[in-house]
């Protein structure tokens, strides 16, 4: 991928801080340090972070990888488990919440706030912006990265009147988000309006026919992915025409955030920057200078070459008290500045009739969820 | 009709019916044959995919690599596996074992009850397959004709080929009884009119799929119209300590599981997808998997694995990832032969099933147990899903393990080598195979 995007650490400054933080991390964290040497890493001549081994996330579900910190953790996220079954849930402990704080925040604000103003502007924009989320407060669910990230947009930029409509059931009072946007709409307050795709989906099924208040001019849909492991799942394209139809938004204003528990940073579509384009199918991702990602060969993890298929890894350098390096478990390639995705990995396998071994969980409930 | 001839979703209502009235006038003609003669034309057919110098078996044999993701030689051999299973001397055990009396196919026979019996297979069957085990929607299709019921198959999509060129085969060699196959594929959701039709009017549907299609189906359904369902399952495989004696030992039974592992690349439901190891035995399960992981790399020579698609090598890229992360904490997890194209053993010094990930390519958990007759407690979550087991050791054992496994739902107890490739006349997932697709009816006499 090439830098132009990264223009706060140039590529020199970026591998600097990433074989740094790769040492650091070797040394605090004994696990990651003999998985790196388990590996057969030359520490001493490591000079790329593109050579740094990097963790899977599915290594997160069956031990703690924190590092061994002094600190008691501040935070405990844990992954959703909707794919894997509850008894098999990610756990990412967090030390220093202001890092993740910092670095949600500053995604955010280089990929969002552009949306209810230019960047020089954003930051006077407080009280501006009515955050309404179709999920449950961060206080339900204090294991939720996702509800700590919308909280915290919350409380830097909301204008005072955000609400968070769900219960911990990731339950919708009836009418709640018709008042809301009927009371956004009359003092003409422009709306960031998130949530998962799921919910999104669940949403719309429940206003159906009967409509929905329109989002006043200037709002945005944020939408965080999460179809994964659900029975539920509706097309991306067709998610983004229903939401633009029922609440009277265009789809370049609707954007997916793709980030996971394992990291600290988040990933976005530059649609609120670059207007467009509104298929998509046809939009990229993009991270904050912190984090770079390469796409890696499924067979051999070497890297892909230009343009083909692989596996997102990332180097998450918010991911201090842990381990930067991930291997995720999505498919994507290379475009342009940024990636675009191609759908969680186990979409689109090659199946037979053998039933593996992590359906079992799934298999041997009685019957799915929705 | 010969095969797919084109995408489910182009039938127009008028074609889709004229598709189910043909398969059921076709039927007629089925009936007034005798059982014996459908197993002789039918064997007739299957005994052409046993042949490598047959033209259609050449056509079979140059089609499935591309079509079910496995290599060439695997596509010879599950050609010739499954084709054994449709020749006539099969297919005839096959019949004589579900039906002592195979002329209760043929007409009203005394029960000895003061009765008489026969059995119908029905107007017009609907048979849905899935994945891309090659040879299940074929064997399916051969089973509904034995019980002389016509039947619209919609096969998976590795599975169209073998599907087809068996609707082909029959059309060659008795044309009569090609009328009554029709094999058409479409994507899930794309079944248009025809899919429609054959859910409402079939007098029987058999699927093999996840439960979501099985959820999907029972819910489209009529109430009164039976599924004969066969579900995803889950195979494993237990070495006891009697085969571990020596090295030479155990060797062979590393060399026959193996062989099960290699068959379909892991995607089969008789697949053995963690063995099992006994403890204590001069043989250790660690020494045992890493012999078993030899053997996949020489069996990798002359069966290499099919093309391994992105999403199960990522998934691979996980699960060895996570098992070198157990590794570095100080566990006693392996990853042996890191390698798809040579097939990979990972072991779990953990007896427990967990929910880690596994793959659908050629690779195999191994995990030590202090006895086999502890299996039951750690398969207990897995009951509903299990099937067979390939089992190493000698008779006894097996006979005692057999009985507490099938308190579990375990329905077929064998050996390593024959794993892969149940008889013709296998009991599918504890279902009688041709019992489950007939209606018995019963005529009484006068008092």
């Amino acid at each position: 991928m090439k830098p132009e995007n990264h223009d706060l650490l140039d590529e020199d400054g970026f591998n600097r801080l990433a074989v740094e933080v790769f040492h650091y991390q070797v040394e605090a964290n004994p696990i990651y340090g003999s998985f790196v040497r388990g590996r057969a890493v030359d520490l001493v001549h490591l000079e790329d972070w593109k050579e740094i081994p990097a963790l899977p996330t599915a290594a997160f579900r069956e031990m703690p990888l924190g590092s061994l910190s002094s600190r008691p953790a501040e935070a405990i996220f844990r992954t959703s488990g909707t794919s894997h079954g509850q008894g098999a849930r990610g756990v990412h402990a967090i030390h220093d919440l202001s890092l993740y704080r910092d670095s949600l925040i500053g995604a955010a604000k280089r990929f969002l706030l552009p949306a209810f103003g230019n960047p020089p502007v954003a930051e006077t924009i407080k009280n501006n912006i009515r955050f309404l989320f179709i999920a449950p407060g961060p206080e339900e669910l204090p294991d939720s990265s996702l509800l700590f990230m919308f909280g915290a947009w919350m409380r830097e930029w909301d204008d005072g009147g955000g609400r968070f409509l769900a219960d911990s059931t990731w339950r919708i009072p009836k009418d709640r988000l018709r008042q809301e946007l009927e009371a956004c709409s009359r003092t003409m307050t422009p709306v960031l309006l998130g949530g998962t795709a799921f919910s999104f989906a669940l949403l719309l099924d429940e206003i159906g026919d009967s409509g929905a208040p329109p989002l006043p001019i200037g709002s945005v849909v944020v939408e965080t992915g999460g179809f994964k492991g659900r029975v539920r799942s509706v097309p991306r394209p067709d998610l983004y025409r229903a939401i633009s139809r029922t609440f009277g938004i265009p789809t370049t204003r609707i954007v997916n955030e793709y980030g996971m528990t394992e990291l600290l940073s988040q990933f976005y579509e530059p649609v609120l920057l670059e207007g467009g384009p509104e298929d998509p199918e046809r939009r990229r991702h993009l991270g904050p200078p912190w984090v770079r990602t390469l796409i890696l060969d499924p067979y051999t993890l070497e890297p892909s070459r230009d343009g083909d298929l692989g596996i997102l890894c990332h180097m998450d350098l918010a991911n201090l008290d842990s381990v930067s390096a991930i291997l995720t478990d999505d498919l994507g390639h290379a475009v342009d500045d940024g990636f675009r995705i191609m759908g969680r990995a186990e979409g689109a396998e090659a199946r037979g009739c053998s039933l593996i071994v992590e359906e079992l969980a799934r298999a041997t409930q009685a019957l799915p969820d929705k | 009709m010969t095969g797919v001839a084109r995408a489910a979703a182009s039938y127009t209502s008028r074609e889709a019916r004229s598709v189910v009235e043909s398969l059921r006038a076709a039927g007629a003609a089925l009936r007034s044959r005798t059982s014996f003669d459908l197993v002789r034309a039918l064997g007739r057919a299957g005994r052409r995919f046993a042949d490598p110098t047959d033209p259609l078996r050449m056509e079979a044999e140059a089609a499935l690599p591309a079509e079910a993701g496995v290599s060439p030689q695997m596509s010879r051999n599950i050609i010739e596996g499954m084709a054994h299973g449709w020749e006539t001397g099969a297919l005839e055990t096959l019949l004589r074992a579900e039906f002592p009396d195979p002329a209760v196919l043929d007409e009203f026979r005394p029960n000895g009850l003061g009765q008489e019996l026969k059995a119908f297979g029905g107007t017009f069957a609907f048979h849905i397959g899935s994945g891309n085990v090659a040879g299940v929607g074929a064997t399916s299709m051969i089973r509904s004709l034995l019980v002389k019921c016509p039947v619209l198959l919609k096969p998976g999509r590795g599975d169209v080929v073998l599907s087809s060129l068996l609707v082909r085969a029959l059309g060659e060699t008795d044309p009569d009884l090609a009328k009554a196959a029709v094999a058409v594929y479409w994507r899930a959701g794309q079944g248009g009119y025809l899919e429609s039709l054959a859910l409402s009017e079939a007098d029987r549907v058999v699927a093999y799929g996840g439960n979501d299609l099985m959820v999907s189906l029972r819910s489209r359904l009529h109430p009164t119209t039976p599924l004969v369902a066969y579900h995803h399952r889950l195979s494993i495989g237990g070495v006891t300590r009697e085969s571990l004696r020596s090295v030479s030992q155990a060797t062979d039974v590393a060399k026959a599981a193996a062989g099960a592992v290699t068959a379909f690349d892991q995607r089969g439901c008789v697949s053995p997808q963690i063995i099992w190891v006994e403890e204590g035995a001069q043989v250790e399960p660690l020494m045992w998997a890493k012999l078993l992981s030899e053997q996949l790399r020489t069996l990798s020579a002359t069966l290499p694995p099919g093309a391994i698609d992105p999403a199960s090598a990522t998934r691979f890229q996980q699960l060895a990832g996570t098992f070198e992360v157990k590794q570095a904490a100080g566990g006693a997890h392996r990853v042996l032969g890191r390698n798809l194209e040579r097939g990979v053993v990972f072991f779990d010094p953990e007896p427990q099933v967990s929910s880690t990930l596994t793959v659908a390519c050629r690779a195999v958990i191994v995990k030590p147990i202090p006895d086999l007759t502890g299996l039951p407690d750690l398969l207990g979550p897995a009951s509903r899903v299990l099937q067979t087991i390939g089992l190493a050791g000698p008779v006894e054992r097996r006979r005692a393990l057999a009985s507490s496994l099938a308190n579990l739902g375990m329905t077929r107890v064998t050996t390593f080598d024959r794993q892969p490739w149940p008889p013709a006349w296998w009991r599918h997932d504890g279902t009688e195979p041709l019992r489950a697709l007939v209606n018995w009816v019963e005529l009484e006499a006068e008092d």
